[in-house]
């Protein structure tokens, strides 16, 4: 059975339904954050966000528009796993706990077999892990492992592109070897891939650095990259946002219109700030809690069984593809897909939820 | 409710009127004037030109690479106005929901996105789901696949490659087979930077000749309604029209459709070695009614290139403007994203811009050359009303030629075309032409029977201005456009076919994808289960 409590005491669903509509509905600014959902689950809170003419915010925006912005500003050359998987015969991992943020990456790319596709088939496949950290390390057998933190990724990358570019460094003799032998491996790549993960906590700054090493790598051979997605649903989310407002989310529907403003559209600013007075906090894969410290803005918490915040309105949902079959971006395609539910219940999804809170929400009038 | 339409200009190629008449229409469907003659409603028409809806075949509207698109370009969609009631998202520029508003305005009730990869086809289904009140179709891509080019050069019998082409078209849902550059991006993937109608694939050794000569036959054999939806190699490039008259020859008298073709139409003529050469075009395609062609009409705009031509948009992406563009290297295809500004005063943009006029007006027959901007990468589709008006005015099109440069005059032949269509050549064009190419049999067409799709525009003389805001439009009889404003929402259908095959092509697949990926091919299928409604889908008929 599913629940709902107010200040952590059960009230009926309908109730519950009822009063976060008014809450929302209420509210001069009202913020739709978290967004940790399916599909359709981010398009019913986006739909919702419009209507209500609030704002809406990815909990993992932070990492995928470190990712969209190297895009928007600079460029980007991607592949899927699967692609990378038969064909890529030159494989860079870059940055620590990639294994951690995808666990089925080493099973996808299966690095330890040579490429299937194109006229490079059957020859071994070279792995090099740029700044892996300590258990990951071995995890690929023949892998070169280049040592470096996260702060030094960027850095690195620039010594490389400027040598595949034939630029002078500034490395002792030793260093410089081994960088124009990385150099030359690339530049004989047929198809290169690299594999990274914003959410490790690259910055924008590294990722373009990777980026116009690939455009430059393009100049003479393939070259490519392979992003993996960020928690709670956000590669898809991204997507749905992207086709029904025309930007990602930190998008707000103010003017009546969307309007994307990574800076002012942040879910823990318009909280903290007072901007937003009302907020509908959506984390249906973990019941991960938002990242505000303000707590005297009225709240509506859609989460799975066990992740009530003691304050405010909690609607338990369902997990994706847990409890109810989801629509989900699928990091081992690229693509978007039906996942099947591992352990079927009766908790609502979050499409549902909302759906039922909407039917309560009048249309706001056009200006 | 019976409802008339009264003393319009009735356009209707399909049933031969061109003539000042009543359309009557019941629960959503056309009907003959009844015998008592008394209707719930009854519109006056007079000063209207009345046609069935309007058909685009080809209009990059939704998928993956169209969101990449929107998500790289933000600086070139910021919105302007708040939307009206019932119409969520409505003004939120290049949406799937304004992307339904604008061409139910101009009075388009279906259209059809031609560049679904399979891999990528629940996307694509789920942004058309989000298109409001038009009906949409989608074409599914190969020609680039590992599956089929093993098959070809294995030189599997026919029945084989036909039941991989029937299964893959039917699973992902869509209305027919695109082939984009043959074997250009499996090659690119492969270093090559250049790939013409007769040069090899590395790997597979086959031309693209032999792949989309394969997949032309597979489509009529499998009974696709469509033929075979080919983009051509050497996009873009001077001298291509070579290609376009080569591939013409090599389609060998079967039905084929030629995307875009005034990306083609370009000699080697004049001091920027670059000319129209659509007069040659043309001629060719008079003499051969078995192509059929889509202009991808340039207008002078800001725009964004989408192609899943990703050798063409790699070598694209030090002209982009602004310079920045993404390149999807994909399972087949993939797509290259990369951003374009025509210029009138270009030299290269007015000779596209005249190619494509060229082409329109120097094909005979409206049902064989059909309207497009190749939406966006041309120009947008809400540029059709602009268009319209330049088919239908030589005057107007002497205006512009004024502004261009003088140089590109003398590689055209434009300036001595005086054609001006007329409201049944359009509606040829755009209706029944539109609808006999896909195989509709319920649209195009203001018959008795057929669904009643039906745009009223108020003759104008600034037939752009008629054409971009309809003053009525009724989708499946539901009035949704009044006064060029849509009033409310309604849900559109995805329109697919569902072509038969033997089983035993399921096993083969299952088992490549088990070999080739470790993955159960299901994860790339398009359940019903996926999308947000029940009755998503309509299918059509395949041809016996
Ligand atoms: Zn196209």
């Amino acid at each position: 059975m599913s629940k709902a409590t107010l200040d952590g005491k059960a009230i009926a669903l309908d109730d519950a339904y009822r009063q976060a509509a008014s809450i929302l509905s209420g509210a001069k600014f009202p913020l739709v954050a978290g967004l940790g959902a399916d599909v359709p689950g981010a398009r019913a809170a986006i739909l919702l966000a419009e209507r209500l003419r609030g704002a809406f915010d990815h909990l993992a925006s932070r990492d995928l528009l470190a990712d969209l912005d190297v895009k928007r500003s600079f460029g980007m050359f991607t592949t899927t796993a699967n692609e990378a998987r038969v064909r890529a015969d030159v494989v860079i991992l870059v940055g620590p706990g990639l294994t951690k943020q995808w666990p089925g990456m080493l099973e996808r790319l299966a690095l330890e077999q040579a490429p299937v596709h194109g006229t490079h088939a059957g020859k071994p496949r070279q792995v090099i892990w740029l700044g892996p950290d300590a258990e990951e390390a071995k995890a690929v057998p023949g892998a070169r492992i280049i040592p470096a933190t996260l702060e030094e990724i960027s850095g690195v990358l620039a010594v490389w592109r400027a040598r595949v570019g034939g630029r002078r460094v500034n490395l002792e003799a030793a260093k410089l070897e081994l960088v124009d032998g990385l150099a030359q491996t690339l530049k004989d790549a047929k198809f290169g891939c690299f594999v990274w993960a914003s959410a490790v906590g690259l910055d924008a700054l590294a990722i373009e650095m990777m980026q116009a090493l690939v455009t430059d790598l393009n100049v003479t051979t393939r070259f490519t990259g392979l992003h993996i997605g960020a928690r709670a649903g956000a590669a898809g989310v991204t997507q749905a946002s992207g086709w029904m407002t025309g930007f990602p989310p930190r998008t707000g529907f103010g003017r009546g219109y969307p309007e994307h403003d990574p800076w002012r559209f942040e879910a823990s600013r318009l909280i903290d700030s007072g901007e937003a007075d009302a907020a509908m906090w959506i984390s249906a894969f973990d019941g991960e809690a938002p990242s505000w410290t303000r707590s005297d803005i009225p709240l509506i918490t859609l989460a799975p069984a066990g992740a009530a915040p003691a304050r405010g309105l909690f609607i338990e949902v369902g997990q994706p593809g847990v409890t109810h079959d989801a629509v989900l971006m699928a990091q081992e395609t690229g693509g978007m897909t039906l996942r099947t539910a591992t352990a079927p219940s009766d908790a609502p999804t979050v499409a549902q939820v909302i759906d039922a809170i909407m039917a309560q929400v009048s249309e706001v009038s056009p200006c | 409710m019976l409802t008339v339409l009264r003393g319009g200009h009735v356009v209707d190629p399909a049933t031969g009127k061109d003539s000042v008449g009543d359309v009557w229409f019941e629960d959503g469907k056309i009907v003959a004037p009844p015998a008592g003659g008394k209707a719930d409603e009854d519109i006056d028409c007079s000063g209207h030109v009345v046609m069935a809806g309007a058909i685009d075949i080809h209009s990059h509207i939704a998928g993956g690479n169209v969101n990449t698109a929107r998500l790289l370009l933000p600086e070139l969609h910021r919105g302007i106005r708040a939307r009206l009631a019932n119409t969520p998202l409505s003004t939120a520029k290049w949406s799937t929901y304004e992307t339904g508003r604008l061409y139910a305005q101009m009075g388009f009730t279906t259209v059809i996105e031609p560049a679904m990869a399979p891999h990528h086809s629940l996307q694509t289904h789920l942004e058309l789901n989000d298109v409001p009140i038009i009906d949409k179709g989608a074409l599914t891509v190969l020609g680039n696949d590992d599956f089929l080019l093993r098959q070809i050069r294995a030189r599997e019998p026919e029945s084989a490659i036909n039941d991989y082409v029937a299964q893959t078209v039917g699973s992902v849902r869509s209305l027919g087979l695109k082939c984009i550059n043959p074997g250009g991006c499996e090659s690119f993937k492969e270093n090559m930077r250049a790939f013409g109608l007769d040069d090899e694939v590395p790997f597979y050794g086959l031309t693209s000749r032999q792949i989309f000569q394969t997949l032309q036959k597979a489509t009529q054999a499998v009974g696709i309604p469509h033929p075979l939806h080919l983009h051509m190699n050497n996009l873009g490039i001077a001298g291509n029209v070579q290609t376009a008259l080569d591939t013409i020859d090599a389609a060998q008298g079967l039905p084929m459709h030629l995307a875009h073709v005034q990306f083609y139409a370009y000699g080697k003529e004049g001091s920027n070695a670059f000319s129209s050469a659509a007069a040659v075009f043309a001629e060719k395609i008079n003499a051969n009614p078995n192509i059929t062609v889509d202009v991808g009409q340039v207008m002078f705009s800001q725009t964004v290139t989408i192609s899943s031509d990703v050798l063409k948009q790699f070598n694209s992406m030090p002209g982009g403007s602004p310079r920045k563009g993404a390149i999807f290297d994909g399972d087949a295809n993939g797509g290259g994203v990369v951003p374009y500004a025509y210029k009138i005063s270009n030299y290269y943009n007015a000779i596209q811009w005249a190619a494509g006029l060229e082409l329109f007006l120097l094909i005979k027959n409206p049902e064989q050359v059909f309207f497009t901007t190749d939406h966006p990468n041309g120009g947008p589709f809400t540029a059709y009303p602009e268009l319209f008006a330049l088919l239908m005015s030589a005057e107007l099109r002497a205006e512009m030629m004024s502004r261009l440069p003088a140089e590109a005059l003398e590689h055209t032949t434009l300036p001595s075309l005086k054609r001006e269509y007329n409201y049944y050549e359009i509606a040829q064009m755009s209706r029944s032409g539109a609808a006999k190419l896909f195989g509709f049999t319920d649209r195009g067409s203001l018959a008795p029977g057929a669904i009643a799709d039906i745009a009223v525009y108020k003759k104008s003389r600034d037939v752009a201005g008629m054409f971009r805001k309809a003053a009525y439009v009724y989708k499946d009889g539901d009035l949704v456009v009044k006064n060029g404003e849509v009033s409310h929402y309604k849900r559109g259908k995805t329109l697919h076919i569902a072509p038969r095959f033997d089983n035993n092509i399921n096993k083969r697949l299952d088992a490549y994808y088990a070999e080739l990926y470790g993955l159960p091919r299901g994860i790339f299928d398009v359940p019903d289960a996926a999308l947000p409604h029940k009755d998503a889908f309509a299918e059509v008929a395949c041809k016996e």
